[in-house]
């Protein structure tokens, strides 16, 4: 399993392009990325090439979301496929986005 | 060339120092099998028995211990709760959360009312825990009323059981209810739906180790082939289905190592009570 990530920064937007499996093997791969932000107004996860995500890739988007509350920045997830998208409408991951930042994505 | 040699001492050292490792490994392994064991017993507690009806649940982790979980609650007043779900990951965090969830539910199943209030309180007791060790807890709580037939349950972030209709044969999934996971948002307050169940109508609760089960080139076992085995295999006992059910993953997955614990339970009602 292998996951690459694509990092683009524009002006105060981090860009981070999730390509390959996001699982328990690869989660670490984004959490060091999670942990150099700073002094950023959005995130954005582009998922468009995401292949898989298991509960654990799950959990580093919602560490992503509570982060977002602490660090002060905007999360936007985008490029999700219709299995994504439904999985995360499930958990209530949007729903937990909405709550933190007032707008859903 | 330089060419390290170790010298006796040296030598017998690195021979000491391979036994530590070599003891180290035993002892973990012999612990990993003990908590295998407790986690098993726990899991595969006494299934309630009740006229009118049958239920059995199972649980396969991926690695010797696991993140999946049910538990069958019999209530006082003579209905039957029923929790399954998935917390994050996999191996020995997931099934530390596990036991953690597992004592959770038990601890609010016969002070809460309803499958909703079951979910509230939990999330109430688990929300802080969760948040600090960055994890989640997905649920499905449901309670069946034999004397009534009436089935009610809530969501907390997991996917809905299917419901197999024993009159028309047909397979669909529950009525939508959302909720979101445990240790998502504090103060949550889970919502339930309730549907009427008949003779031979079945309740399928399920993690989703079954249909993203995967053979060898890579295909999942998916929804429509469980469907399948369901709808082939419906009119068998309950213990026969989970067999049949589990049977047919194994015939897909031909030996390809299990990745995500499978977890199943089901609920038959398999005669009619006097009174419904």
């Amino acid at each position: 399993m292998s996951l690459t990530v694509n990092k683009k920064v524009k002006g105060k937007t981090l860009i981070l392009k999730v390509k390959g499996v996001l699982d328990i093997s690869t989660v670490h791969v984004i959490a060091s990325y999670l942990k150099e932000i700073d002094h950023i107004e959005t995130l954005i996860f582009d998922l468009s090439d995401l292949e898989l995500i298991d509960s654990t890739g799950i959990g580093t988007i919602l560490n992503a979301i509570y982060l977002s509350q602490e660090k002060h920045f905007k999360l936007k997830l985008q490029g999700m496929d219709e299995l994504t998208d439904n999985v995360f409408e499930t958990v209530g991951l949007y729903q937990i986005l909405e709550a933190m930042q007032g707008e859903v994505n | 060339m330089y060419k390290y040699r170790p010298t006796f001492t040296q030598r017998e050292r690195v021979i000491d120092n391979q036994q530590i490792m070599d003891n180290m490994d035993k002892t973990l392994q012999r612990e990993i099998n003990l908590a295998r064991n407790i986690q098993m017993q726990l899991l595969n507690g006494k299934t309630p028995e009740f006229e009118g009806g049958e239920v059995i649940g199972s649980s396969l982790p991926a690695r010797l211990i696991g993140g999946d979980y049910y538990d069958f609650y019999p209530l006082v007043n003579g209905k039957i709760r029923i929790v399954v779900g998935d917390v994050m990951g996999k191996g020995i965090p997931a099934a530390m959360l596990m036991i953690l969830t597992r004592d959770a539910f038990r601890r609010v199943a016969e002070i809460t009312d309803s499958p909703a209030e079951t979910l509230t309180s939990m999330n109430q007791a688990l929300y802080e825990d969760l948040r600090t060790l960055k994890s989640f807890v997905t649920l499905i709580c449901a309670d069946y009323d034999p004397k009534t037939g009436i089935f009610t349950y809530a969501s907390a972030g997991h996917h809905l059981p299917l419901y197999i209709n024993g009159r028309d044969k047909t397979i669909k999934e529950l009525p939508k209810v959302s909720g979101i996971m445990l240790g998502g948002l504090p103060d949550q307050v889970y919502k339930e739906m309730s549907i009427q169940l008949d003779e031979q109508d079945i309740i399928f609760f399920y993690t989703d180790g079954i249909v993203e089960a995967q053979n060898k080139d890579g295909e999942q076992y998916k929804l429509e082939r469980l469907v399948q085995t369901l709808l082939e295999n419906h009119k068998k006992s309950v213990s026969e289905i989970e067999r049949s059910v589990m049977d047919s993953i194994y015939q897909f997955t031909q030996g390809v190592p299990q990745k995500d614990d499978i977890t199943m339970v089901l609920l038959k009602v398999s005669k009619q009570k006097n009174g419904y």
